[in-house]
C-alpha cells in the first residue's frame, strides 16, 4: 500500500537524534503546562512558535505537536490527583479517576490513564495513516446541519444516565447552556447576557467554571469533611504500573469502542472534549460494571482517556488536509504552518510530503516517548498524595485560583472561579449532576452556532436535518440513543408484551 | 571657554530636535495585547512582529503576548482603553478596533485609542467552488441575480469585514445572497470546498490550500491592480492572472482590511514614535518581506498622519454600509 | 445548622432567580423566529424558562418530601465551621490578590490557611507559601512568559 510506503518514507525523516531530543522536550514541556490547570498546551505551543521561524518545518512541527501530547497526558494528572482538570478535555477522566485514586491507589488510575490514552493516540494515528485521503474526504461532507448533529449525539449519548432526579439534571444542563451563551454570538454578531459588563463580553471560560466547580467545589467538600489532617496513604510501587498494564486487554471493548468515537470526534471535529464526555456516557450506558461507575471504575478512566487521545491525534488530520483545527491547540499549529510557508490543504500531502508523513511517523514516535515518560512521572506525582492536606490544600487552592487567572488574565475570574466553586459544593450536596453541566458548557454554544446557520441555509427549515442520509443517520442515532432507556425497557419487555397479547387478544 | 560654551549650547540646542526619537525608552517588559484567539490572524500578525524585533533586537526589553481575543477582539481594546498613559500595553488589530464599537455595544470608543501604525493589508478575493460553472465573476453575478435569495454567501462572523463586503457587492450589483456567517476563514474555506455555500470573499491564504487541490476557484480581486506573484499556482493560472473585481465587472475599486497597531489612551507623544519607529523597521526586513509575501497580503506602513487619514477614509466607507444595513447598535 | 429541605429550597429558588436573570438578558436580542431561523435571544430564553421550571419542580418535590428532608442534615456546627473559615480565607484571598497581587497573596494565604486550619507552625506555613509563589515565578513569569497579577510590592521591588 502506498501509504504504508509512505509511513516508512516518513519514519526516514523523523527518526534522527535531534528530532528525538526535540520530542522529549516538547514531551516534557507539553507534560508541566498539562499539569498546571488554566495553563495549557495553546499556551505551550504559542510560546514556543516565534522560536521555530527560523527551524525547519519538520522538526518545528514535532517540536509544537510533542508540546501537545505532553500536555494531553499532563492534563490527566490533576483530574486523577486533585480532581482539578489540567485540561477542557481531562474534565471526564475525574468522574473515576479521582475516586480511585482517593482509595488509595493513585499509581492505578495514572497508569490506567496513561496506557489507554497511548492506545487511544496510537489508534488515533494509525486511522490517519490508513484512511488519510478518503477521511479528508469524508470530513468535507460536513455542514452546518451535519455538525449540529454531531453535538446532539455526543450530548445524546451522555444525558439521561444516572440516578439524578430529572428535574436538576434539567436545571444543570440549564446553567450550562446558559453559561455558554455569553459573550459574542458568531451567528448575528451581537453581545449577549453580559448585562453591560465588560468583563463578561469574553463569556465565561470553560476552565474557570471547570477548576470552580471540580477543583474548589471538592476542597470545600474536602475541608468540610475534616479531612484537614490526613494525607492520603496512596501506595506507590512500580508493580502497580505493571499490574495495571497487564488488566489492560481486559477492557479491550471499552478501548476499542472509546478509540472508534475518539477518531469519530476527533475528524467530524465535534474536538477533544466532546469526544471524552460522549464516550464515557457510552460506556456508562453499555458497560456490565455501570453500577460502579463514578466510583473509581477502571473503566471509567479508560473510556475517556482512549476517547480524549484518539480525538487529538486524529483531529490532526482535518487540520494539515483541510485547514480546520479540530482543537485550541491545532489551531495554534495551524498558525505555525502558515508561519513556515505552508498552506493546508489536500495538496499538503503532494506538495510536501517530507512535512506530512515526516509529522505522521513523529506522532508514533512522539506518542510512545510520551507514555515512556509520563509513566515515569507516576511514582511523582503520585507521592504529592502522601503530603498531609492541611499543607497541600491550600496550595492546591492557590492553584486553582492562579490557574482560573492565566486562563485569560482576568482579574474577575478569580471571583467567577469563588463562585462556581460555591455552586459546585452546594450541586454535589444536593445531587444535582455537575458533568452535564460542563458538557452543555462545552457544546452547547457551538451546537446553538450550527443549528442556526443550518436554519439560515434552509430557510428556517427543520427538515434540513433529514436532508441527506449522513446528517439523517446522526440525528437519528442521536435520538435513538437520546430515549435509549426507554427503548431498552421497551426491548426487554417486547417478548413479554408479545405473549401477553398472545394470551389475552381481547385486551 | 567661549568654544566650550558654544559647544554646550550646539549640544542643548540640537538635543531635542536630535533626541526626539530616543526620549522615550522602555525600561520593563512590553506587552503585546492580540486580539484574536492563539492561531488567528491578529495572533501570527503579534508574533511575527514579535519575532522579528527580537531577532533584531530592536528592543532592549523582553516582549510578552497576551491573547485577549474574547467578543471578536472587543477584550482586547476594553482592555488596552482601561491601561491609560500605560505605554507599555502595544494592541494588535485590524479595522474591527474602530468599527466594532458600531455593531455591538462596548466599554471602549475608538478615539480613546492611540492609532500607532498599520503594516499591511489583507487582500479579499470572490471564490466560487471549484466544480461550479462559473469561470468568470460576472456569469456568477448574472446567476446570482437571475435567482435572488438562493445563493449561500459565506464568510467569516456576522456584521465583520467579509459580512460588509457581501453587503457591498450586494450594493454594487443589485444581487441579493443568502449570508452564512461561520467561525474564522478556514471554516468559511472548506464549506466552500465541500459545496456547501456558493462562495465566499476570503483572504488568499485562507483559500489558498483549497484552490490548489481545485475544490475552489478564485474570480477576482478587491483590489486597485492585481496581486502580485506570477508563479503559476493551480489551473495554470497565478495570483497576477486574477482579474480585478473592476475590471471584472464589480464596481468596487477597493476592500481591504489593514493590520492595526495601537497604544492605550494618554500615552506619550515619544512612545508613540518610539514604536511606529520600530514598527517601520520590522516591515524592513527580509523576513517581513517574505512572511507578506507567503500570507499574500500587501506591506503598506502607514504612521503618523498618513494613518489618521487612511483609519478616517476605511471608517466611513465601512460605516456607509453599516448604517445602510441598519446593523448600528442604537 | 441548616436541614436539606432548607438547603433544596434555597438552591431551588436560587436556580429559579438565575432562570430568570437569564431570561430577562436574553428578552432584549429578542426571542422570535423568523426567515433566518431563531432570533440571538431564543435559546437563552428557553434556557432560562426551562430552569425556572424546573427549579419550581424541584421545590415543589422539597416541599413533597419535607419530613423526610426536613429531618436529614445539609451541614452542621462544625462542618460548617470549616466550610465558612475556608469560604472566608477564600474571599480574603481574591481580596487580597486583587489588591496586592497573586503572589504576595499566595504567600499570605498558603500561610495563614497552613497556620490556622492546618495546625502548622507559622513558620512552616510562610516558607511553603513562599516556594509556591516561588514556584509560580520561576514557571508562569519566566519559563512560560504568562505574567500574573501584580501588586504595589512587585512594582517596589522593579519586577514587572
Amino acid at each position: 500500500m502506498d501509504n504504508i510506503a509512505s509511513l516508512f518514507y516518513g519514519f526516514g525523516v523523523a527518526l534522527s537524534a535531534y528530532h528525538i531530543g526535540l520530542m522529549i522536550v516538547g514531551v516534557l514541556l507539553g507534560i508541566l503546562v498539562g499539569v498546571l490547570p488554566g495553563l495549557g498546551a495553546p499556551n505551550g505551543v504559542s510560546l514556543l512558535l516565534p522560536l521555530t521561524f527560523a527551524m525547519d518545518p519538520v522538526a518545528a512541527i514535532i517540536l509544537l505537536t510533542s508540546i501537545y501530547w505532553g500536555a494531553l497526558f499532563g492534563g490527566s494528572t490533576t483530574s486523577i490527583l486533585f480532581n482539578i482538570p489540567g485540561e477542557p478535555s481531562s474534565v471526564a477522566t475525574t468522574f473515576d479517576g479521582y475516586p480511585l485514586a482517593h482509595k488509595g491507589e493513585p499509581t492505578r488510575a495514572l497508569s490506567f490513564a496513561f496506557l489507554s490514552a497511548g492506545f487511544g493516540a496510537l489508534v488515533g494515528v494509525i486511522v490517519i495513516t490508513l484512511l488519510s485521503s478518503a477521511v479528508a474526504r469524508f470530513a468535507l461532507k460536513f455542514s452546518s446541519p451535519e455538525f449540529f448533529a454531531v453535538y446532539l449525539l455526543a450530548f445524546c449519548s451522555f444525558v439521561g444516565l444516572g440516578g439524578a432526579s430529572p428535574f436538576k439534571s434539567i436545571v444543570a444542563i440549564g446553567f450550562g447552556f446558559a453559561f455558554g451563551a455569553v459573550g459574542m454570538d458568531s451567528v448575528s454578531g451581537s453581545l449577549r447576557l453580559t448585562y453591560g459588563f465588560d468583563e463578561l463580553l469574553a463569556g465565561i471560560s470553560f476552565l474557570v467554571a471547570v477548576i470552580g466547580l471540580f477543583g474548589i467545589g471538592e476542597l470545600i467538600l474536602t475541608v468540610e469533611q475534616g479531612l484537614e489532617l490526613a494525607g492520603i496513604r496512596a501506595r506507590i510501587s512500580p508493580r502497580d504500573v505493571l499490574s495495571a498494564a497487564l488488566a489492560m486487554p481486559r477492557y479491550w471493548v471499552a478501548l476499542l469502542r472509546s478509540a472508534a468515537v475518539g477518531c469519530w470526534m476527533g475528524i467530524t471535529p465535534g474536538g477533544p472534549t466532546a469526544a471524552s464526555f460522549m464516550s464515557y456516557g457510552l460506556a456508562k450506558r453499555f458497560s456490565r460494571n455501570r453500577d460502579k461507575f463514578g466510583t473509581g471504575e477502571p473503566e471509567g478512566i479508560i473510556s475517556p482517556e482512549t476517547a480524549d487521545h484518539a480525538a487529538g491525534t486524529s483531529a490532526m488530520l482535518p487540520m494539515i488536509a483541510l485547514g480546520v483545527p479540530g482543537s485550541a491547540t491545532a489551531a495554534v499549529m495551524m498558525g505555525g504552518l502558515m508561519i513556515w510557508g505552508l498552506n493546508p490543504g489536500p495538496m499538503l500531502f503532494v506538495e510536501r510530503p517530507d512535512f506530512v508523513w515526516g509529522l505522521i511517523a513523529s506522532m508514533y514516535l512522539g506518542n510512545v516517548v510520551a507514555v515512556i515518560l509520563v509513566l515515569a512521572t507516576v511514582p511523582l506525582f503520585a507521592s504529592i498524595l502522601r503530603v498531609p492536606f492541611a499543607l497541600i490544600g491550600p496550595v492546591i487552592v492557590v492553584i486553582c485560583f492562579v490557574g482560573a487567572y492565566t486562563v485569560g488574565n482576568h482579574t474577575f475570574d478569580l471571583w467567577l472561579a469563588l463562585a462556581f466553586g460555591l455552586v459546585g459544593y452546594v450541586f454535589k450536596k444536593l445531587d444535582y449532576p455537575i458533568a452535564p453541566l460542563v458538557l452543555a458548557m462545552v457544546i452547547g454554544d457551538k451546537a446553538e452556532d450550527a443549528f442556526r446557520q443550518s436554519m439560515i441555509m434552509s430557510g428556517g427549515s427543520l427538515s434540513i436535518f433529514w436532508s441527506n442520509g449522513l446528517v439523517a443517520t446522526l440525528t437519528c442515532a442521536a435520538l435513538v440513543l437520546l430515549f435509549w432507556p426507554l427503548i431498552a425497557a421497551g426491548l426487554r419487555r417486547l417478548p413479554g408484551l408479545l405473549s401477553t397479547g398472545r394470551r389475552t387478544p381481547a385486551a | 571657554m567661549r568654544k566650550c560654551l558654544l559647544i554646550t549650547a550646539a549640544l542643548l540646542a540640537s538635543l531635542p530636535a536630535g533626541g526626539a526619537a530616543a526620549a522615550w525608552q522602555p525600561n520593563r517588559p512590553i506587552e503585546f495585547v492580540v486580539t484574536s484567539a492563539p492561531g488567528g490572524g491578529t495572533d501570527n500578525f503579534a508574533r511575527v512582529v514579535q519575532a522579528i524585533i527580537t531577532k533584531y533586537k530592536m528592543v532592549e526589553q523582553p516582549i510578552v503576548v497576551v491573547n485577549k481575543g474574547g467578543g471578536s477582539g472587543a477584550e482586547g481594546f476594553v482592555y488596552t482603553k482601561t491601561q491609560a498613559k500605560d505605554p507599555y500595553k502595544l494592541t494588535f488589530g485590524t479595522n474591527n478596533a474602530y468599527l466594532l464599537p458600531y455593531v455591538a455595544k462596548l466599554g471602549y470608543k475608538p478615539a480613546e485609542l492611540t492609532p500607532v501604525a498599520t503594516l499591511a493589508v489583507d487582500e479579499f478575493l470572490v471564490w466560487v467552488n471549484g466544480a461550479s460553472p462559473y469561470k468568470d465573476v460576472k456569469s456568477y453575478i448574472e446567476a446570482v441575480k437571475a435567482k435572488p435569495g438562493v445563493f449561500k454567501a459565506s464568510g467569516s462572523q456576522s456584521k465583520d469585514t467579509d459580512h460588509i463586503l457581501t453587503s457591498m457587492i450586494e450594493d454594487a450589483t443589485g444581487t441579493k445572497f443568502i449570508y452564512v456567517p461561520f467561525q474564522g476563514g478556514n471554516a468559511t474555506a472548506v464549506q466552500l470546498a465541500g459545496g456547501h455555500v456558493d462562495s465566499n470573499v476570503n483572504n488568499p491564504n485562507e483559500n489558498v490550500g483549497h484552490w490548489k487541490a481545485g475544490t475552489v476557484r478564485p474570480l477576482c480581486v478587491f483590489s486597485p491592480t492585481r496581486l502580485p506573484g506570477t508563479a503559476k499556482v493551480a489551473d495554470d493560472k497565478a495570483w497576477s492572472d486574477i482579474p480585478t473585481c473592476r475590471e471584472a465587472g464589480i464596481p468596487i475599486d477597493q476592500f481591504q482590511m489593514p493590520r492595526t497597531v495601537w497604544l492605550p489612551p494618554g500615552v506619550p507623544a515619544d512612545a508613540v514614535t518610539f514604536y511606529a519607529d520600530i514598527l517601520e523597521k520590522v516591515t524592513k526586513t527580509p523576513e517581513w518581506k517574505e512572511w507578506t509575501e507567503r500570507n499574500l497580503q500587501t506591506p503598506r506602513f502607514l504612521a503618523g498622519k498618513a494613518f489618521t487619514d487612511f483609519i478616517a477614509e476605511d471608517d466611513a466607507k465601512n460605516r456607509k454600509v453599516l448604517e445602510a444595513q441598519g446593523w448600528m447598535v442604537k | 445548622m441548616a436541614s436539606r429541605f432548607q438547603a433544596e429550597l434555597a438552591t431551588a429558588l436560587g436556580t429559579a432567580a438565575f432562570g430568570a436573570v437569564v431570561v430577562a438578558g436574553a428578552i432584549e436580542y429578542g426571542i422570535g423566529w423568523d426567515s433566518a431561523g431563531p432570533e440571538p435571544g431564543a435559546f437563552p430564553f428557553y434556557v432560562g424558562i426551562l430552569i425556572i421550571v424546573a427549579s419550581l419542580a424541584n421545590g415543589v418535590q422539597a416541599l413533597a418530601q419535607h419530613r423526610a428532608l426536613a429531618a436529614a442534615g445539609f451541614l452542621d456546627g462544625p462542618h460548617a465551621r470549616r466550610v465558612l473559615i475556608f469560604m472566608a480565607l477564600s474571599v480574603a484571598f481574591v481580596i487580597l490578590a486583587s489588591l496586592l497581587g497573586l503572589y504576595v497573596a499566595a504567600v499570605l494565604y498558603v500561610a495563614a490557611a497552613a497556620w490556622w486550619q492546618g495546625g502548622y507552625r507559622p513558620w512552616v506555613g510562610a516558607a511553603c507559601g513562599i516556594a509556591t509563589a516561588l514556584f509560580f515565578y520561576v514557571v508562569l513569569e519566566k519559563a512560560f512568559q504568562v505574567p500574573l497579577l501584580k501588586g504595589p510590592l512587585e512594582a517596589a521591588l522593579g519586577i514587572h
